[in-house]
């Protein structure tokens, strides 16, 4: 199996290590902002002030979906080697 | 690409590895996901703060209460009371110059009881030494974010009652 990723992964072989790190990295600056943004719309709506937790809740929201959407790029090193070598195997069975 | 001989594995026997280590052991795409987990946990408690005057609504009383009489409070001294329906507890404080004012008695940081300090004119609270201005309740030193919620009292007759304070219409 040689084709242009192939080339790819062998010129840069630790690129899924730096794509599950920057992964996790935005993850937890997601979460940071979602901390921040419930403590505020906690304190205001305890002070009285409702006009922060319907924003608060929709920027959550939309932090959490985008977290959840970044999963999909988590790199499965195992599972792609295996794949390529089921691959092997049946080209090698032709 | 070497083809390192990987053995093959069931969807279960990946979840339930048979080796103890390998059962230990988290990956870092569990750690993403679990952070994602923690993030969807972020999202329904934003949720919640937003619904939860809904479901829950904060209590409120019409009218005014009437809390004990004045003779009964001494300069510099505080009467506990509550309002009958809640069971939040509030201090009415009689200050050195003669006037009336009531708190709630949770400190905003934590909900510990504040107490009245009369020689120095403040609320203290004593978890983490937070205070409190006696005159309005606004917060003067340490952690509590926000002023203490207060009562309007009136005097009439030698009796003292509260009734809610306007509310502030922020929405
Ligand atoms: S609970 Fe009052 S200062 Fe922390």
């Amino acid at each position: 199996m040689s084709n242009f990723r192939e080339a790819q992964r062998q010129a840069h072989p630790t690129k899924t290590n730096t794509l599950s790190l920057g992964i996790i990295c935005v993850l937890i600056l997601v979460l940071v902002m979602q901390v921040w943004l419930l403590t505020a719309a906690l304190n205001e709506s305890l002070d009285g002030n409702n006009a922060v937790k319907w924003p608060a809740f929709i920027a959550s929201s939309v932090l959490f979906l985008a977290g959840a959407a970044l999963l999909r790029y988590l790199p499965d090193p195992i599972r792609h080697a295996r794949r390529v070598r089921k691959h092997e195997e049946a080209s090698r069975r032709l | 690409m070497s083809s390192t001989p990987l053995p093959p594995r069931s969807p279960a026997e990946t979840d339930f590895p048979i080796d103890r280590a390998e059962a230990e052991h988290v990956t870092r795409r569990e750690f993403a996901k679990f952070l994602c987990l923690l993030s969807g946990g972020m999202a329904v408690g934003s949720g919640w703060v937003a619904v939860k005057d809904k479901i829950f609504p904060p209590f409120t009383f019409e009218g005014e209460r009437f809390v004990c009489n004045v003779e009964d409070v001494v300069f510099g001294a505080t009467h506990p009371f509550t309002i009958q329906g809640s069971r939040t507890p509030f201090i009415l404080i009689r200050l050195n110059d003669g006037s009336f004012r009531a708190y709630e008695q949770k400190c905003t940081h934590l909900a510990c009881a504040v107490y009245y300090s009369p020689d120095k004119n403040k609320i203290e609270c004593p978890c983490h030494h937070g205070y409190f201005d006696a005159n309005d309740g606004k917060v003067l030193a340490g952690p509590p974010p926000r002023p203490l919620p207060h009562l309007e009292v009136s005097v009439r007759d030698g009796k003292v009652f509260v009734r809610e304070p306007e509310r502030k219409e922020r929405t």
